[in-house]
């Protein structure tokens, strides 16, 4: 009996010893205001992948931001103070895809549409859609008076069905020309994005590139790795195609402009895109709050950075005279376009 | 049935024959199959989705089978073991979830080194294999972290059989690590939309050991009889760790197992029989 205890104390020292030098835990520890703070911090200190660009574009210094932000915590600020304090300093990231999510507020950089012209109004568009359009798999279609068919995509975010896609297609076959309309569309998948624009193009094209961190530094990136656009063995469109853009094009309709806007047939009108070409990744805080943020770049096949959006081919805003004539510019624009 | 009961019949003249027999063909015949069920607490660890530690309850189911082998004069045993844990673990303000389940199975080889009639130290090389998932229900494009690694490792055990009031009891130790392994990965910031739909071939698969991956489980389980019936009581400590392309994770749990032990004697073909405690691999 005494044997065996030796034995078992000796291999208890060699588990503990074990356990003590070779423990993968976590660097977190507190649930202090600073602690939150500084956990918020390095998550996208060591993750957000847009740091060094935005250093080049408009100047972000992210540790610049810590030394600003860290004197507004305090240890006895409520709970909102701080998401108050936490959002502000997310927002000088200037993405759409950063938010902070905590029980009773979500927060929001709204300045990459909120600071242009809006150049949609369903009200306008009700116009051209008249009361007999098609609502199909989320999109919704008319043909149009002069002979153009018109389709709104509203979302990516449900998928549309290849068999929906078909109908739709078929049943637009004798227009001249068709309008895909995605102002507005916040995005969702980009597989559904990928889907859409697949129906428009009859060879792989390079549409662009991905690429993702591989370590916290912020240059620590991988090789960019192309993306190419697939035609659909599902039915095609042949004509001429223009592709209706807002600043609220965000996301997956980002990436799904610049997919067309590499298409030989596609002429993108309207305003430049918001932009949002960062794959989004989540993570947390100590307290609970879910923290969202750009984790992959995208970018066009020439490798520029997409983020800020997408300039289109026609830049045309809706003028206050067609509104209020019940017009919208930018589908009377697209018409000449596909006329011509 | 003819067979079954012919079995039946003679178990009572074969027994004493097997208890005192112990060539190393025999012993080759000799099988142990034990089939546990647990539950206790988990610590799951995987910065690819959070940076945080989630704790909560933990589920094992564990089926072992140990027979020896004719391999170096019937000196080493072969343990199968093949075991399911799951978790369900809440962040430290209980405001996410995560759900993780690892499949795990090893073929351990063991040398059996009798030091006297009650102990016995075993030790040998192991392969196994794990997969399994972590999940967090409110990730937006991380919200799982697939886990698939095995390779080879090392395996001590001990055994030591006593007796309170003529009732046999067998207590073990058991300690598995694993060495060599190969393991899959996404990169740190890379997405599995970039590895399945586009098909990026990144760093995903590495060579891991002590240095990046240290994990270790050990086993502690209790035989006796209760009736007719072999009981067995454990408890399993799992600690899975692993620091791959800048991504940490951990997985530990402790769970107090329960279950049932069946002795056979295997005969020609797959027909076997039941035999006491006292008769086993062990």
């Amino acid at each position: 009996m005494k044997k065996l205890i030796r034995i078992l104390c000796f291999f208890a020292s060699v588990i503990l010893g074990f356990g003590q030098s070779s423990c993968i835990r976590e660097d977190i520890s507190g649930n202090s205001p600073e602690d939150n703070f500084e956990a918020l911090w390095k998550i996208i200190d060591e993750q957000y992948c847009f740091l060094e660009y935005k250093n080049e574009e408009y100047g972000l210094d992210w540790d610049e931001v810590h030394e600003r932000y860290s004197q507004r915590i305090t240890p006895s600020m409520t709970s909102k103070e701080l998401f108050e304090v936490l959002s502000d300093m997310l927002n000088e990231l200037r993405d759409g895809h950063v938010n902070l999510s905590s029980a009773y507020e979500i927060s929001q950089y709204r300045a990459w549409f909120d600071s242009y012209p809006r150049n949609f109004s369903d009200s306008i568009q009700s116009n051209y859609l008249k009361k007999d359009y098609i609502n199909s798999s989320g999109l919704t279609y008319q043909i149009l008076e002069n002979n153009i068919g018109y389709i709104y995509c509203s979302s990516f975010s449900n998928g549309i069905g290849d068999g929906n896609l078909d109908q739709t297609l078929k049943n637009l076959e004798t227009c001249d020309g068709l309008i895909i309309d995605v102002r507005n569309n916040g995005g969702g998948n980009l597989t559904t994005a990928q889907k859409l624009a697949s129906r428009f193009t009859n060879e792989k094209v390079l549409v662009g590139y991905i690429s993702h961190k591989t370590g916290p530094g912020h240059d620590e990136f991988s090789s960019p790795h192309p993306i190419y656009l697939e035609p659909s063995e599902g039915v095609r469109w042949q004509k001429k195609v223009t592709v209706l853009t807002n600043r609220r094009a965000f996301s997956a309709t980002n990436d799904f402009v610049n997919s067309m806007k590499q298409l030989p047939s596609v002429t993108i009108v309207g305003d430049k895109t918001g932009g949002g070409s960062g794959l989004p990744f989540s993570s947390e805080i100590p307290n609970g709050w879910s923290v969202r943020f750009s984790a992959s770049p995208m970018f066009d096949p020439d490798m520029n950075q997409i983020e800020s959006g997408i300039d289109p081919d026609e830049k045309v805003d809706m003028t206050s005279e067609d509104i209020e004539r019940g017009k919208d510019t930018i589908i009377e624009t697209a018409c000449n376009i596909l006329k011509n | 049935m003819k067979i079954a009961l012919t079995i039946c019949l003679m178990l009572p003249a074969i027994v004493p024959c097997l208890h005192a027999q112990e060539d190393s063909l025999q012993t080759t015949r000799y099988v142990v199959h034990a089939t546990t069920f647990g539950a206790g607490r988990a610590n799951i660890f995987e910065t690819y989705l959070s940076p945080l530690e989630y704790t909560g309850q933990s589920i094992r189911i564990m089926h072992e089978r140990i027979k020896m082998t004719r391999l170096m004069d019937g000196h080493v045993s072969a343990q199968n073991i093949f075991q399911i844990n799951a978790s369900h673990t809440k962040n430290p303000a209980k405001s996410a979830t995560t759900y993780a389940g690892l499949l795990n199975w090893s073929y351990t080889l063991h040398y059996q080194w009798q030091l006297n009639n009650k102990l016995k130290i075993l030790f040998g090389p192991m392969l196994e294999l794990n997969g399994g998932v972590v999940y967090n229900e409110r990730n937006s494009n991380n919200p799982a972290q697939a886990k698939a690694y095995g390779g080879f490792g090392a395996s001590g055990m001990l055994i030591y059989k006593f007796n309170i009031r003529n009732c046999p009891f067998i207590l073990r130790y058991q300690a598995n690590l694993p060495l060599l392994n190969l393991m899959f990965s996404p990169e740190y910031g890379e997405s599995y939309y970039e590895i399945f739909t586009l098909k990026n071939k990144g760093n995903h698969v590495l060579f891991t050991s002590l240095h990046n991956a240290p994990s270790l489980r050990q086993m502690l389980t209790l035989d006796f009889p209760i009736r007719k019936s072999i009981i067995r009581i454990g408890y399993v400590c799992d600690i899975q760790q692993a620091k791959v392309n800048n991504l940490k994770s951990h997985a530990y749990s402790h769970d107090f197992m329960i279950g049932f032990v069946k002795n056979f004697y295997l005969l020609k073909g797959k027909r076997k029989i039941s035999i006491p405690i006292t008769n086993s691999p062990f």
